[in-house]
């Protein structure tokens, strides 16, 4: 995992690990590595983890239980509204590069179209 | 959050000439800080007076209490850059001499970091490259249980490996109170691990800030740190 060094890393581990959710890799329920191992991982400082881990814990994606960790909330609803908030978030960014390449927003959807129909017929 | 350091109006001459003016500084426990400035901008002359290694310095350094020179090293672990060693020393034979120097040398810590660095304790100085050299002297220096570790350039001409072993024993061995302060003259192999950042320049500390509060501007660490010397670069 490489940090972009002009935005705070304490974000961006958050951002890894909201990822690492909405991927499955890390499930409903699922102690996550240890403060120390994701530090060691991620070649950041504990207390940089351990502020990231904080603000997932109050943010409710997370929960701590005492002496054992951390681990991945069971709330199924919260867990589908993280996983479709960074899917927008990459639909934002798509839309916002098309509009750079002079695609309208109503013309989106029919170029979307003949993307998947020209590569469905490639790999047929 | 209690200071562990404090440097007091510190001003320094070395044969007459000023090496640092009215340096200011407080460091809190359990943080990693980078000591940033050019070569020759008097880092390394400021880690030797906060370790009381340099002497005559005006001004007044406080380590949790302690002041006296002895009392500070007590509370500190700084690396001495195996100078007073020959060549033909063996690493088990350095090892011996921190274990009766330092009361709080822990030699099992040291076997573990020793075994991390993939050092041989049979090994001469003479014969240690100048990688194996530096990960000897971080793994004597953490071997110690102190409040304070002083790294003095760590990263100066080693290779890549070498380094990234240097930085996960950092993240492995450092504990949670204890604060680690590295100089460098250049950050972008460490700026990832920092919580804090000081800039010293015209013999003195010119900026003492949190690294994410540099990267919450949009700026990177390297950036900050440049932007010290942008004006230098246009003449």
């Amino acid at each position: 995992m490489e940090f972009k060094d002009n935005i705070p890393i304490y974000l961006q581990i958050e951002q890894y690990l909201y990822r690492q959710i909405a991927l499955g890799k890390l499930t409903a329920g699922e102690k996550i590595p240890s403060v120390r191992k994701l530090a060691l991982e991620l070649t950041v400082n504990v207390n940089t983890v351990q502020r990231a881990l904080q603000q997932m814990n109050s943010q409710g994606i997370l929960y701590t239980k005492r002496g054992e960790g951390n681990f991945v909330t069971e709330d199924t609803q919260l867990l589908a509204e993280t996983k479709q908030s960074l899917i927008n978030n990459e639909l934002e960014q798509f839309v916002q590069n098309m509009e750079r390449f002079g695609i309208k927003k109503v013309e989106l959807v029919s170029t979307l179209e003949n993307y998947l129909k020209d590569e469905g017929d490639q790999h047929e | 959050m209690n200071d562990l350091l404090t440097v007091k109006d510190v001003s320094y001459k070395k044969n007459q000439k000023l090496v640092l003016q009215n340096v200011n500084l407080k460091l809190n426990s359990g943080k990693i800080v980078a000591l940033l400035g050019e070569n020759g901008a008097g880092k390394t002359t400021l880690m030797r007076i906060i370790a009381g290694v340099a002497k005559n310095y005006k001004g007044e350094i406080n380590i949790e209490g302690a002041t006296k020179e002895a009392e500070r090293k007590a509370k500190l672990s700084f690396t001495d850059g195996l100078t007073g060693f020959s060549d033909s020393t063996k690493i088990k034979e350095v090892v011996k001499f921190y274990a009766t120097i330092f009361e709080d040398f822990d030699e099992n810590e040291f076997d573990e970091l020793r075994q991390f660095m993939k050092l041989d304790p049979e090994m001469k100085l003479s014969q240690l490259s100048r990688g194996m050299r530096e990960k000897l002297i971080i793994a004597l220096t953490f071997s110690r249980k102190a409040d304070l570790y002083l790294l003095d350039e760590p990263f100066g001409g080693i290779d890549a490996m070498a380094r990234k072993k240097i930085i996960n024993s950092i993240i492995l061995w450092k504990d949670e109170k204890a604060t680690i302060l590295i100089s460098d003259h250049f950050v972008n192999e460490i700026s990832s691990l920092l919580d804090e950042v000081v800039i010293v320049k015209d013999h003195t500390v010119l900026e003492h800030k949190s690294a994410d509060d540099i990267r919450q501007t949009h700026k990177s660490i390297e950036e900050y740190y440049e932007s010290f010397y942008a004006d230098e670069d246009d003449e």
